[in-house]
């Protein structure tokens, strides 16, 4: 085999198919999709348009999960459950969001030995001039954990 | 959006760079992708230095929290594997250097650069290259290093994307 494609096949150009959860976000306004019609929107267009942001989803390739984020009322539902919730007054609401790679590379290969996505969703806020936050951590099956402090 | 990642090895004094690079083999020849039968490491010797960088291609928003840690592989006798991250490039050597042992955790992880010397990456900025500054590696071994091949190892990079 030829290592030099081996190695090139594996840096995946295509986005769509290393990704397990897909996100879409609602402003006031508009919608916007990551991918739409085959073209693949960065993240920084809701970066630059956050103070019009109503709700992020986060849903998963196969239809079947979907994580909201409602930016206006500082909570977060799994389809259509929401997860537990912090009753407190919440100020300055934001977003998180980003995808960490873990990658493994063998000494003498570094064909990617495995190449996991986790995705960190979730809520910073401030209380009692505090930052306060709420992070799900969503591996590539939807399985999630919940983090905060 | 998903980043294309790759990493790449620098050689030489005039800096020959192979990208993207198959392996990370220790050996005796300042060279990419060694054969380690052609050049094995005498026992009490250092193989040359590797000068890794990784490389973010595609279209991304921003790349941050960048780490390296050597993840899996036992360490045979008198061998060890010294790291160090952020570095300028040089011709690598095979003195053996007084580098640091690569960290085997996540959370003693070698923290990784832009080439700028800035701790992201962000998509598109003016005079952003793309890659990471330099990991310097280097196998190390002493006279009670057994004969024969050491063992495999596994390598993690961790980054943040968004």
């Amino acid at each position: 085999m030829d290592n030099t494609m081996d190695i090139n096949l594996d840096s995946r150009n295509n986005s769509m198919n290393l990704l397990s959860f897909y996100w879409m976000a609602k402003f006031e306004d508009s919608i916007l999709f990551q991918f739409d019609n085959g073209k693949e929107n960065r993240f920084q267009l809701v970066k630059d348009n956050l103070d019009k942001l109503l709700f992020f989803h986060l849903y998963h390739k196969d239809g079947n999960k979907r994580f909201i984020v409602d930016l206006k009322n500082g909570i977060i539902k799994y389809n259509s459950s929401s997860l537990p919730e912090i009753k407190e007054e919440k100020n300055n609401i934001r977003l998180i969001y980003f995808r960490r790679h873990t990658i493994k590379i063998g000494e003498i290969d570094l064909k990617e030995k495995s190449h996991i996505i986790t995705y960190f969703l979730g809520l910073q806020w401030t209380f009692n001039n505090k930052n306060k936050n709420i992070i799900l951590q969503i591996n590539d099956n939807g399985d999630f954990i919940i983090d905060g402090k | 959006m998903a980043a294309i990642h790759q990493f790449s090895e620098s050689n030489g004094a005039g800096e020959v760079e192979t990208i993207p690079v198959a392996n990370l083999n220790f050996g005796s020849n300042d060279s990419a992708e060694i054969n380690t039968t052609t050049y094995p490491i005498t026992r009490g010797d250092a193989s040359f230095e590797k000068y890794l960088r990784a490389k973010f291609t595609g279209t991304f928003t921003e790349i941050s929290n960048m780490k390296f840690w050597k993840s899996a592989g036992t360490l045979v006798t008198g061998e060890t594997i010294k790291a160090a991250a952020n570095v300028a490039y040089a011709q690598p050597s095979a003195t053996p250097n007084a580098d640091s042992d690569v960290p085997v955790t996540e959370g003693t992880a070698l923290s990784m650069q832009s080439a700028e010397g800035a701790a992201t990456i962000v998509y598109g900025a003016s005079g952003v290259s793309g890659y990471t500054k330099y990991l310097r590696l280097q196998l190390q071994t002493t006279g009670s290093t057994p004969a024969g091949a050491v063992n495999q190892k596994t390598f993690t990079m961790q980054y943040d994307e968004v």
